[in-house]
């Protein structure tokens, strides 16, 4: 059974049906299982913070250190080494949802493309799907696979920056020296088991070239993220914000040229894929090996949502009715973790279970009933996207009870994840991506053949961690680069057929009808795993528009049953293994790592308004705090 | 004098977004010759370290006009010419981390490209004293008096060769 908490069945045909009247049947009165970790009562953190000299709260306010949309308030019990409870707090509303209302769906595109300024092309990608779906439009096939080669280069635009400029610095020898002196003190001796692919005797040495600003690997990633941009440009004209995405295609012109461009540049990043694989293997293994508590660094249940990506030209239709047989042929997987066991690959059902809730959130509530059931006659929850509406109230900040800008999305009602790590988890386990000559999908792990370029040729392998940590965000997401490559090249050799076989055409006109209520969703995923956009058109216009990005599920506040969100959860489970001897040189590295590993976007998160707040801090690490 | 004129900001923000706001403006303008104006909000700092290191022959002087947030109370501007002297790695690095997260910051601009060699010798900065930082799609209406101002100070600092 797919669902655990909401009452729907699902027949052998994927038909879903109510267990009960609606109103019962998505009332939010009986809590979830909701497997994880759970903070502590406020009362609990009262009485310990009066009477234990060693609990504090401290906040990261930035998490980012500058500014930054993201802030996040911990208490820690530096003794015990234990966080006793956190809250994740976006700080910013930016309303796109609301700008949408009323608008030519075309302008989705180009508007809320800008809701970020790193996933430069996402947005769009997310947008057409959702007006395809809304009126019936299917690209031509070559169109498909030039949307497809742009998102794997948006993504090793992504992958890199995040590695390597945000999260590596946590990892290098300035870091690293002074916050665990015994850690480095191994790795001057730890031999690198990747040695062969990427030159370092020792992981002292990788760890001083993720120095930041100055380390090699620092700067060659910055150079890398260059290569894959230029990819991106040569196809998609521009990059970010591609004004050559359009429903219906893409309105770039393209050639053997470009093709060749797009792959002279492809090769340079399956050569590097390699490389940075090796390195975040090093770096993980080390850790463990120095001690195995960093395993539960960033922990959470086996929990995590993905809607595949990727189309394959030839089964897409753009349809809702037939977006179980679409979606299962991506290249990609859609598919929903409980417990680490894959319990639906099917997106009506992940569409069915998805819900946003905004108990904690600075949104009002909404009635929720414009859409009983999706187009198959699936019913839809009250709180499910199609339903809601974006109602911004801004009040003051209380942990108790609003805290965020974020909302809460949930699927069947339980705090899931979303990662590139998601995008590789689900199709390894789910084997159904299509046969090609350089990935496969074992049921188990993700298995590359990854050509010669500079480096040999070889087989590399993603196997499904046991646990879902900190660390292993940051090796997936590695291994997501090798992804992304494997699905290019895949898809730049059908591109290259379609060229030889004439089918030219990469675009199919439309116009938008000027009567009736249409709806449509655009599963999608951005560098960071999924990104939905749901829309409602009434008249020709957009009436509804709602975007779950993965940054407002990995970093929402609890929900309505004060279930904390995924960074929530993870922190909650960080034991603090940085060592100090006073109280005052707590860096809170591990926390850190941790809100790191799921590469927070918050510009996404928070679809403008500078709120004021006061955060009192009693130790505040090396981040600013505001008092404003 | 090949020169770009840059602004930096979030949008619909009233007056933080006034270095939109005299892009769109300067946009419509016919510029001395070699002078390009964008908005290099999107694709952040690192976007702009790669435009500027692609840009060839490079720009000779950069324009980086954006909002602030001031505690005067008033509508004003200043600018200045960009010294060149990085602040410790610390904080270069917390703002490249920043970037890659997606949060726009004026100075976080000639400092993360100084810092990759981007930039060239002469930049100048144009701080816009920001009065209303609320959600809003226009300027504020005083800071809407003085935008043209604003946009002839940012013409004459990327077209005069004495600027």
């Amino acid at each position: 059974m797919c669902f655990k908490n909401l009452p729907i069945d699902i027949d052998a045909s994927g038909r879903m049906t109510l267990r009960e009247e609606a109103t019962r049947a998505f009332a939010v009165s009986q809590s979830p299982a909701n497997a994880g970790p759970k903070p502590l009562s406020e009362a609990s953190i009262k009485e310990l913070l009066a009477r234990n000299g060693y609990i504090k709260n401290v906040d990261f306010d930035p998490v980012t250190r500058v500014a930054g949309a993201l802030a996040f308030h911990a208490v820690v019990d530096l003794k015990e080494r234990k966080v006793l409870d956190t809250s994740s707090m976006a700080t910013l509303f930016r309303g796109y949802e609301v700008i949408m209302n009323g608008r030519d769906p075309r302008d989705a595109v180009f508007i809320t493309s800008r809701a970020c300024g790193v996933c430069g092309g996402v947005h769009s990608i997310a947008a057409v799907k959702a007006i395809e779906m809304a009126l019936g439009l299917v690209p031509p096939p070559l169109g498909i696979v030039v949307r497809n080669l742009m998102l794997a280069m948006e993504f090793n635009y992504d992958h890199p920056l995040h590695l390597f400029l945000l999260a590596g610095p946590d990892y290098s020898q300035l870091v690293v020296e002074s916050s665990n002196p015994s850690v480095w003190a191994k790795a001057k001796t730890y031999e690198a088991r990747g040695r062969d692919m990427h030159g370092y005797r020792t992981l002292a040495e990788i760890m001083t070239d993720l120095n930041p600003l100055s380390g090699k690997l620092y700067v060659e990633a910055l150079g890398m993220t260059r290569v894959a941009r230029e990819a991106y440009v040569v196809l998609g004209g521009k990059y970010p914000h591609p004004e050559t995405i359009v429903p219906g295609g893409v309105s770039t012109t393209v050639s053997l040229q470009t093709f060749n461009e797009y792959y002279v540049r492809l090769q340079q990043l399956f050569d590097y894929s390699k490389k940075v694989v090796a390195i975040w293997d090093d770096l993980t293994e080390f850790f463990y090996a120095c001690d195995p508590l960093y395993k539960k660094c960033g922990q959470r249940p086996g929990n995590q949502a993905e809607l595949g990506l990727w189309d394959d030209p030839e089964a897409y239709d753009a349809s809702f009715a037939n977006c179980d047989n679409w979606g299962e042929k991506r290249w990609s997987t859609p598919g929903v973790f409980i417990n680490g066991e894959l319990v639906t690959t099917k997106l009506t059902a992940i569409n069915a279970g998805l819900e946003e809730f905004v108990e904690h959130s600075y949104y009002e509530g909404w009635d929720g009933k414009r859409f009983a059931k999706d187009p198959l006659g699936n019913p839809l929850s009250p709180y499910h996207p199609w339903n809601k509406e974006t109602k911004p109230k801004p009040v003051g900040q209380n942990w108790k009870e609003k805290y965020s800008w974020a909302c809460s999305p949930r699927w069947d009602r339980q705090t899931v994840e979303a990662g590139a790590y998601t995008r590789l988890w689900a199709t390894a386990a789910a084997r159904k991506m299509p046969k090609n000559d350089f990935c496969e999908a074992t049921g188990k792990s993700l298995r590359f053949q990854l050509p010669k370029v500079q480096l040999p040729e070889m087989e590399m392998e993603w196997k499904i961690p046991e646990v879902w940590n900190t660390f292993e965000r940051n090796r997936a997401r590695a291994c997501a680069i090798l992804f992304n490559n494997a699905v290019a090249m895949n898809n730049w050799l059908q591109g290259l057929n379609y060229l030889k076989q004439g089918k030219t055409e990469v675009s199919t006109p439309f116009e938008i009808p000027k009567r009736g209520t249409r709806i449509g969703v655009g599963y999608s995923g951005a560098g960071r795993g999924w990104l939905s956009h749901h829309v409602e058109l009434d008249g020709g216009v957009v009436a509804n528009y709602q975007i779950v990005t993965p940054s407002t599920i990995n970093a929402s506040p609890r929900d309505v049953w004060g279930n904390p969100g995924a960074y929530e959860q993870a922190v909650l489970s960080t034991p603090i293994l940085e060592e100090f001897d006073r109280p005052e040189d707590f860096k809170a590295v591990d926390v850190l790592r941790t809100l790191r590993s799921f590469d927070p976007c918050m510009p996404c998160t928070t679809h403008v308004y500078a709120g004021t707040r006061v955060i009192s801090r009693e130790i505040n690490t090396c981040a600013c705090g505001v008092d404003d | 004098m090949k020169a770009l004129i840059g602004s930096v900001g979030y949008f619909n923000l009233t007056d933080l977004s006034a270095g939109p706001h005299v892009v769109e403006a300067l946009q419509n303008e016919t510029l001395a010759s070699g002078v390009d104006v964008c908005d290099l909000s999107y694709g952040g700092p690192i976007g702009a370290v790669h435009r500027l290191n692609e840009t060839k022959p490079p720009y000779e002087r950069l324009v980086f006009v954006g909002g602030v947030e001031n505690e005067s109370g008033e509508a004003g501007y200043r600018w200045y010419r960009w010294t060149g002297k990085l602040p410790p790695p610390d904080e270069v690095q917390a703002r490249v981390a920043e970037a890659v997260s997606g949060v726009l910051d004026l100075l976080s601009f000639p400092i993360v490209c100084q810092q990759f060699q981007a930039l060239p010798e002469d930049v100048w900065i144009v701080e816009i004293d920001a009065l209303d930082c609320g959600h809003g799609l226009e300027p504020s209406p005083p800071m809407k008096k003085l935008l043209p101002e604003i946009c002839a100070l940012v013409r004459r600092l990327a077209e005069e060769e004495d600027a």
